[in-house]
């Protein structure tokens, strides 16, 4: 023991620089790992995120909880006399129109496309010059 | 010399010793060379680059260490022979390993004022405050000895026995190898840590909607929720756009005759009242994807969503 601590004394300088070049290359291994390993993490995180951030967005934009509100505006976008069905139930909604002039029916088209429904049936038919007749079905 | 001490005066005319313990050794005179000097050096390394030169002219050539110590003002420079107290050492029965320490008899010398018996023959004493080794027949016959307690005397310039030999590697390399190796290894650790936190950010995110949304923790829940809205996003993004498409395709010599969607198929009649635009349109339905039929006045549009 104690003549192996002579020849740690002896070569001490040695030691010293090699204590430190095992440091450095300690230090490099954890670099290295650390590198790898963010590597390998990043592209997995970053698809779990964007998955739970589409699926939010999704569902908020396409089963949102004010859906059922916003549709009543389609009851309303045009005089009463020309809605001739306009059924909600749970969600879905069978709505037809009669007699609408071109410009109303720019109007509840518009409406429509601009609130996000599933739009499962759409006929839109000229009933006479600038006459039209539409009924949709559409849900939530 | 009582042998349970743990410094030992080492003198050539010594009794053979055993020792159960670690021991530090005190040369005397005999074992080293000294040289005095005021120089005008701040720093004991400056000195010891010195050294050698200044003992030119005093030793044979051995090859010999040396040790610098600082006192009163002047530079002490020691040269001895390692190999020489490592033989003698051994000589008297102290195993070299058990050399904890090896000081000079020189850093003794207010002590040495009054001279101490050695052996028979030996007195050391310190003469003009430079310790030295006397045969007692020179001294007076009723000369009294003290007594030093090695125990108690304060020893600060002590070197090891290990140290004594030359490193391979200087001190200044090792100082400059070791830095850069250091200051390379800080880096790295440093740059380490910096992308280990790049990551951080995402993962602080990723915690954040999982808290918020535990049920889409499973990948599986994940992808049957997003086979369920994707399909959904996209057709009714299609009918939306494919119903732009077709108003951008009216005017007052086109008029929208029917409009059908039905299962994922928009279907479209379009009355041209001028067959000279009918081309145009058939251009611009297909430009948006649209298969067309023309028949006279009407022109039929389908799509795919």
């Amino acid at each position: 023991m104690n003549i192996n601590m002579m020849t740690l004394q002896r070569y001490k300088n040695e030691l010293i620089i090699l204590m430190a070049f095992i440091f450095l290359i300690l230090a490099f291994t954890y670099k290295l790992s650390a590198s790898t390993e963010v590597h390998d993490n990043r592209a997995d995180i970053q698809k779990q995120i964007t998955q739970i951030s589409t699926i939010i967005a999704l569902k908020e934009q396409w089963g949102g909880k004010k859906l059922a509100n916003k549709v009543k505006v389609l009851q309303t976008v045009v005089p009463a006399s020309k809605v001739a069905l306009f059924k909600k139930k749970s969600k879905k909604l069978v709505a037809s129109y009669q007699n609408l002039t071109g410009k109303e029916l720019s109007k509840v088209t518009n409406k429509l496309i601009n609130i996000p429904v599933q739009i499962v049936l759409l006929k839109i038919n000229q009933s006479a010059k600038n006459q039209y007749t539409m009924e949709f079905t559409c849900k939530w | 010399m009582d042998k349970s001490n743990n410094r030992l005066f080492i003198h050539k005319n010594m009794e053979p010793v055993s020792l159960e313990h670690s021991v530090e050794i005190i040369l005397t005179p005999e074992f080293y060379t000294l040289i005095r000097e005021e120089l005008d050096i701040k720093f004991a390394y400056q000195a010891k680059q010195i050294a050698e030169s200044l003992f030119d002219d005093y030793l044979d050539s051995k090859e010999y260490q040396y040790h610098v110590t600082k006192g009163e003002g002047a530079w002490y420079f020691y040269a001895y022979n390692i190999e020489e107290i490592e033989n003698f050492i051994e000589s008297i029965g102290i195993e070299k390993y058990r050399v904890s320490k090896i000081y000079f008899a020189q850093e003794l010398k207010n002590e040495l004022e009054d001279p101490i018996q050695l052996s028979e023959t030996t007195i050391l004493q310190s003469i003009e405050g430079i310790v030295t080794l006397i045969p007692s027949r020179l001294m007076n016959q009723h000369a009294s000895f003290k007594t030093l307690n090695l125990k108690t005397v304060k020893l600060n310039a002590g070197i090891s026995m290990g140290a004594s030999y030359a490193s391979l590697v200087s001190l200044k390399e090792t100082i400059l190898l070791s830095s850069i190796f250091i200051i390379l290894g800080t880096v790295f650790i440093f740059e380490g840590n910096r992308i280990k936190s790049s990551i951080s950010n995402e993962n602080t995110q990723l915690t954040q909607l999982l808290d918020d949304n535990p049920s889409y923790g499973s990948n599986m829940i994940r992808e049957n929720i997003l086979e369920k809205y994707q399909p959904i996003d996209k057709t009714e993004r299609a009918k939306r756009q494919s119903m732009q498409d077709i108003s951008k395709l009216l005017s007052a010599n086109s008029e929208l005759t029917t409009l059908n969607i039905e299962k994922s198929i928009i279907k479209t009649s379009i009355k041209i009242s001028n067959t000279s635009i009918s081309k145009q349109v058939i251009q611009s339905a297909k430009a948006k994807s649209f298969k067309s039929t023309s028949n006279g006045e009407n022109i039929i549009l389908e799509k795919s969503l």
